[in-house]
């Protein structure tokens, strides 16, 4: 059974697909891969649980500028194995070099749609 | 479960009029294969290539490599759940057009996707530069969606391989092997002296383009489970995922997997090779608990003494990795692990996003950051546009004497997580 939870995105796409959904709330903000990682990781450190490995997808961070990660809406004592997880995330984003090609107009729609694909398996 | 693999060697493809195999050669109707493929009413056209190892040929983007095989005794048939009925296979005899392989490419999303060279530095890193390839270039009907464009290219590459298979199936094989897998009281009875290793395979399921099917069922919504290695053998596991293609294991590696075919060599002799796990690699954290709960339970009932334990990828599934590790090692049992690394370009980075003191022995496939320049070749087929903007290739790394810089993570196979690579520390 899933948990409610709070889905930071920077992905229109996800915004559109779970701003009505059961359970899901749903915090956009149009920043980058990095920043949203960050935002879970403050979240984690407010005492809300990682409900989706913040590196999903194999379309690595710096190739992809779109991130979409679930946290629980219940707050309690700081979860240490989410907060191991999303700073070792943080720490293998940053060993990746951003590319230009991922701000290609042309790509934008399937980076999204790739992004959305890995959030919504977990439904 | 027995199964007797019939090798019927192939060292070359030509286009023909009659598809047949011939003298060691299979001679293809690209019309026939057409004809075929584009029963698929989403499937606008459909080229028919060729690509023999030595060429100066490049072959991207790369979706799917399939062997073609055909059942020839015992139930069901290729590809079980997808093309064949949902019969149990693995068992009887199974022909192979053992060097031949069905190459599918065509762009579904503008970027990743691999590359297969036929010749140059390249053709070093990809397994698929020394088989013969009959490569599809699959262009869809204006207006398919991602999803039934992925779908529609893979089903392709299977039924290809299939139509493929077909000719082997009265043929004589130049070799044969055999494998069989006892079930659990008759392989504890017969070698009683030696370790009972198991093989924990992870499968890539994490989304579009990130997919594995085991009997046509999505492997995210499997919960772990035991297959007769011979299944997969005959084509119970298929790849629906091609994204970072040096460390996904295409369809050809799932049924030659190097793994299941070492620890078979050892069977008998310094090991009792006694089962086969399957799971999976999900995005949702307590998918990964459970899954692991389950391969760990799995692996103690089986009484397993050792395991080998192989990844499909990189990040997310060094998760799932390690918490296979940590669990089966606390169920007493000695663990190996088998990864790839995403360790820079120098090498120097922590290799895997995850780790724990029970990962204490691990094979790598190679670190995926390695770069290389790849020679401009004469005949390329599919594209390059996306060379720039798939996976391990990068802005301007395209030169104007036509050679590319990539990260061998671009190159399909290069760092394979079941050791079907030919990179080594020899």
């Amino acid at each position: 059974m899933l948990e409610r939870m709070v889905v930071f995105t920077n992905n229109p796409m996800v915004r559109d697909a779970l701003s009505q959904r059961d359970g899901c709330k749903v915090h956009y903000a149009p920043v980058s891969y990095r920043q949203i990682l960050c935002l879970a990781r403050d979240a984690v450190h407010q005492g809300h649980k990682l409900l989706t490995h913040p590196l999903s997808g194999s379309v690595k961070p710096g190739e992809t500028p779109y991130k979409s990660v679930a946290v629980s809406q219940e707050k309690g004592l700081l979860d240490l194995p989410s907060l191991s997880l999303i700073e070792n995330s943080i720490v293998t984003c940053d060993k990746f070099p951003i590319r230009s090609k991922s701000k290609d107009p042309s790509l934008q729609e399937d980076f999204q749609l790739v992004d959305l694909s890995l959030i919504m398996s977990i439904f | 479960m027995k199964l007797e693999l019939g090798y019927i060697h192939i060292h070359d493809i030509q286009l023909a009029a009659a598809s047949k195999v011939e003298n060691g050669v299979l001679y293809v109707d690209a019309e026939a294969v057409k004809k075929l493929v584009l029963e698929d009413e989403q499937i606008a056209s459909v080229e028919v290539e060729v690509a023999h190892p030595g060429e100066s040929v490049r072959i991207t983007p790369v979706k799917d490599v399939i062997e073609p095989r055909v059942k020839v005794e015992g139930p069901g048939g290729m590809f079980p759940g997808v093309i064949s009925k949902v019969d149990t296979v693995g068992s009887g005899k199974t022909h192979v057009l053992k060097g031949a392989a069905v190459v599918t490419t065509g762009k579904i999303v503008g970027f990743q996707e691999g590359i297969i060279d036929m010749s140059g530095v390249g053709a070093q890193y990809t397994p698929f530069s020394k088989t013969n390839n009959l490569v599809l270039v699959v262009q869809p009907v204006e207006g398919l969606k991602q999803h039934d464009h992925e779908h529609a290219v893979r089903m392709a590459g299977l039924k290809t391989a299939v139509y493929l298979g077909e000719l082997a199936r009265s043929l004589t094989p130049d070799e044969t092997e055999t494998f069989e897998t006892l079930p659990l009281k008759e392989s504890m009875d017969k070698y009683p002296e030696l370790p009972r290793v198991g093989y924990v395979q992870m499968l890539q399921s994490q989304g579009l383009l990130h997919d594995t099917y085991v009997y046509g069922v999505d492997a995210k919504r499997i919960i772990p489970t035991v297959i007769y290695p011979t299944e997969v053998m005959d084509g119970a596991i298929i790849s629906g995922n091609c994204v970072s293609a040096c460390d996904k294991n295409p369809t050809y590696v799932h049924q030659n997997n190097p793994i299941v075919h070492d620890l078979f060599a050892q069977h008998g002799k310094t090991i009792n090779f006694a089962a086969m796990v399957i799971t999976n690699e999900n995005v949702y954290l307590a998918d990964k608990e459970r899954s692991s709960n389950w391969s760990s339970k799995l692996c103690e009932f089986l009484g397993l003494d050792a395991v080998i334990i192989s990844e499909e990828g990189f990040g997310n599934p060094d998760t799932d990795l390690i918490m296979n590790c940590r669990k089966i090692t606390e169920k007493g049992i000695k663990t190996v692990i088998v990864t790839d690394e995403y360790a820079g370009r120098d090498g120097s980075s922590q290799s895997l996003a995850d780790a724990h003191s029970s990962a204490d022995a691990l094979v790598t496939g190679g670190n995926a950051n390695q770069v290389i320049t790849l020679p401009k070749m004469d005949k390329v087929i599919g594209t390059e546009d996306y060379v720039g903007i798939i996976a391990g290739g990068w802005d301007q790394n395209k030169h104007e004497d036509g050679t590319i810089d990539v990260e061998i993570q671009a190159i399909t196979g290069a760092t394979s997580e079941v050791g079907f690579n030919y990179l080594s520390a020899r």
